[in-house]
């Protein structure tokens, strides 16, 4: 058990730092895509590459982040019912539909993702659109993605079997508000405190 | 048993996965989950039902779907949004609205609320995030109302109601998110919103009006002692004429040779700098023409004006996609809370990171409803529902009223991102045979959305607001009187109100459907002659079971082509997409294996309409 757990803890670092990192890509995504509008209308010239370069940015936000946003246990849930529910049964339900839920869908992806890449890397396939990008990065990104999401997953199973033994404490924040609210909230506080 | 479970595999399938959602674990897994436990029963049942046409490698789409989802550039005004609404509360330029105009309206009763649904539109027209408008307001006007002896309900229903008309006003996340889903122009979207949502803000404060009238001691004047600003609304009377007029006399003359939106653009600038350079230059040398009033509101209104225009501005003259207009507002809010020097790089890290973790739940929503999607339409779930539907007594008017109560029950549990992804790909193909404009339908949902923000107990807007709000006794630093704290109860007591307008609007929008339809006005008419019908080939035999095949297309249903459209307006032909809709897509298998003999995917393309939301070098 040590040592799932400290597997566990290499996990949640590796995308820890995944997550943090690939935030900077929102800004650039958003300045590229700025710049882009102005040159456009000003210069009347536009490059396609610049457009789908935004998509791929963003691609590469969600998919990578998303194993990240897994362990800050952001992904969103409807939590009218399990509210009322002991912390005890909760922590079961999460346990069992990691195992029977998450784990089979993000393993089953990572199967289909894998040909489903190799033969656009092979075949060095180019997007249609006239001075798009190569293919293949963006099709990475999915496959990386949930080669990161299942590594989270078997780190929430390792960690959540540790709190329902008592073997570690609650490692998972606890979220009332969505991550807009929350963020706000925060550098509020930081600006008063 | 097993016949009767194959045969009514799509409601088993609908009621179990919804029942799944509310365990309690993350949705964007649990549909997906659900999606692929009953893909598994679906290809098992195929050979009793015929309605089943699922086979195994059906699910090699699936990399091609999450891909497709990428590929779409309208979604990436989420982040853009989010990030902007972020950055603008850091620059604290709501703080500054709502001092001034709270100073402007503040010697009539209701003057306060008034202002805070100002400046909730003006929030609104920036940027698209509730969250952030609710929660300057909750901070600044909140503890000033309250000091000044405001109804605690009416205090809080106005800033919570005010802080949803981001969800409305252009250029909002729902209305962004619902064009997606219905696949209409983001920019048709926020045309046809735009009245309404005016009409939203107008509504607001009449209701703040009707109460000053009959309860004046809810919404008292500011005392006089507390009007810092002074009085002095005739110059600013004045200098908002010289400004109009500024902007006619350089739109007929210097500007009049050039290009619509560009003259337009130019005479705009023109007038308002002029108008800014004139309140400083008052300030700075002190020339005394303009009271100090006058002299700070257009100080105030420029930053947001400024963004405003950046935004909407540029969607609406076509310069900019949806898209790079929400990349345009934030870099504008960047160089605003630079400029303010309000942004370091922790504020700058901590943005960034909460939208990361908003883009990853909610495409991963996405995702999730894809995989439910393939499976759902796989089983003809869709048929089931539209049948269901279909039924319903009352026709056109039978389905919106009983949509829009549908939403509104689930608008008190779901998130509205839920909604979007789950259940508006389901209703899309039926309002469509319906012969109801999908912009309107948008519009009206859209609505119906943001009320989902305003009723307890899962509103966000007053989980939010409640965030802020003092829950004990709080000492008021100015008054230097002990105030008592808000109750949650008086908090969903003061939305109540508002709940009500936002019903009746919704029933408005469905009574005059010109309210939003106006919006094919000002599009060139697409000719019904060119309007393109294609129809799939129906699939053959494909996986040595002789059934079926390919799955038929979901929401391929024709328009109503004889029938006139719905709302009557212009007589042109309905712009139906007859692509898919955005969750039913079926689209063959990415692999070639097992698939040898099977027809080629069946192609649609919507047909060409003048399309704000695709950027020009497409055209």
């Amino acid at each position: 058990m040590a040592g799932l757990l400290a597997l566990s803890r290499i996990i949640d670092r590796i995308n820890e730092f995944i997550g943090k990192q690939v935030s900077w890509l929102v800004l650039v995504a958003v300045l590229i895509s700025a710049a882009n509008a102005t040159i456009r209308k000003t210069f009347d010239i536009s490059s396609n590459a610049w457009l789908e370069l935004q998509w791929y940015l963003y691609g590469a936000v969600f998919m990578l982040a998303a194993a990240y946003t897994l362990q800050r246990n952001e992904h969103v849930r409807i939590d009218i019912l399990a509210n009322r529910l002991s912390k005890r049964t909760r922590d079961w339900i999460d346990l069992i539909c990691h195992i029977v839920f998450l784990l089979p869908f993000v393993v089953l992806m990572v199967r289909l993702c894998w040909p489903w890449f190799w033969l656009s890397y092979h075949s060095g396939e180019m997007s249609s659109n006239a001075g798009g990008l190569i293919i293949w990065p963006a099709k990475l990104l999915v496959l990386v993605g949930f080669i990161l999401l299942t590594a989270q997953a078997l780190s929430e199973i390792v960690k959540r079997w540790g709190v329902i033994r008592g073997i570690i404490d609650e490692p998972t924040p606890q979220h009332e508000l969505p991550p807009a609210a929350e963020g706000a909230l925060e550098m509020e506080a930081n600006d008063r405190g | 048993m097993v016949d009767f479970i194959a045969h009514n595999l799509a409601p088993i399938m609908f009621v179990c996965v919804m029942a799944m959602l509310l365990i309690g674990y993350p949705v964007a897994f649990t549909l997906a989950a659900g999606g692929l436990i009953f893909f598994v029963l679906g290809v098992e049942f195929s050979t009793i039902s015929d309605q089943i046409r699922l086979f195994w490698p059906l699910l090699q789409s699936h990399p091609e779907r999450v891909y497709g989802i990428m590929y779409n550039d309208t979604l990436l005004a989420i982040p853009f949004f989010t990030f902007m609404g972020l950055i603008l509360e850091r620059s604290r330029m709501a703080e500054d609205l709502l001092d001034t105009i709270g100073q402007l309206f503040g010697p009539i009763r209701g003057g306060l609320a008034y202002a805070a649904i100002l400046v909730g539109a003006l929030l609104a027209a920036t940027t698209g995030v509730v969250a952030a408008s609710v929660i300057a307001m909750g901070l600044i006007s909140l503890p000033i109302m309250m000091r000044y002896g405001y109804d605690r309900g009416l205090a809080t229903g106005t800033i919570a109601a005010s802080g949803t008309l981001a969800q409305i006003v252009p250029p909002s996340l729902v209305l962004i998110v619902m064009a997606d889903q219905l696949g209409r122009s983001v920019g048709d979207m926020y045309v046809g919103a735009l009245l309404p949502a005016l009409i939203i803000v107008g509504v607001y404060c009449l209701y703040i009006f009707a109460v000053t009238l009959v309860r004046p001691q809810w919404a008292p004047a500011l005392p006089v002692e507390a009007r810092t600003l002074g009085g002095g609304v005739t110059s600013l009377i004045g200098i908002l004429a010289a400004t109009a007029l500024i902007y006619f006399a350089t739109y007929h003359t210097i500007f009049a040779d050039m290009r619509y939106e560009v003259r337009l653009v130019w005479a705009a600038t023109v007038a308002v700098l002029t108008a800014y350079i004139f309140s400083l230059a008052n300030r700075r040398f002190k020339l005394g023409i303009l009271s100090r009033l006058a002299e700070q509101v257009v100080i105030v209104l420029i930053p947001p004006l400024a963004l405003i225009f950046l935004v909407l501005g540029t969607i609406f003259l076509g310069i900019a996609t949806p898209t790079e207009g929400g990349a345009m507002g934030a870099t504008g809010a960047l160089i605003l809370a630079l400029a303010k020097g309000r942004l370091n790089i922790t504020v700058l890290k901590q943005a960034l990171d909460s939208t990361t973790k908003l883009a990853a739940f909610v495409m991963f929503i996405l995702i999730g409803a894809r995989v439910f999607g393939l499976t759902f339409y796989g089983i003809n779930g869709n048929v089931w529902i539209e049948e269901l539907l279909l039924a319903l007594p009352g026709g056109e008017y039978g389905f919106l009223v009983i949509v829009t109560i549908i939403i509104f029950i689930l608008g008190c549990f779901l998130d509205f991102f839920e909604i979007a992804f789950i259940a508006v790909p389901l209703l899309a193909p039926v309002a469509e045979k319906l012969g109801i404009d999908l912009i309107w339908f948008g519009v009206i949902l859209g609505i119906n959305l943001q009320t989902s923000f305003l009723t307890p107990p899962f509103g966000f807007s007053l989980f939010y607001l409640r965030s802020v709000a003092p829950v004990h006794e709080w000492k008021d630093a100015v008054s230097g009187k002990v105030l008592p704290g808000i109750r949650t109860a008086e908090i969903y007591k003061g939305a109540l109100p508002f709940i009500v307008i936002q019903f009746l609007m919704i029933l408005l929008v469905i009574a005059f459907p010109g309210l939003v339809t106006h919006y094919k006005s000002s599009n060139a008419v697409t000719d019904p002659g060119q309007v393109e019908i294609t129809l799939p080939p129906f699939g053959g035999a494909t996986n040595g079971e002789g059934q079926g095949g390919l799955p038929d297309l979901p929401g391929l249903g024709l328009p109503p082509l004889g029938a006139p459209p719905a709302n009557g307006n212009q007589g042109s032909q309905q712009q139906s997409p007859l692509g898919l809709p955005p969750l039913g897509g079926l689209e063959p298998p990415g692999s070639p294996n097992g698939q040898s003999g099977q027809p080629a995917a069946p192609q649609t393309q919507p047909p060409q309409q003048p399309d704000l939301s695709q950027p020009p070098s497409f055209n």
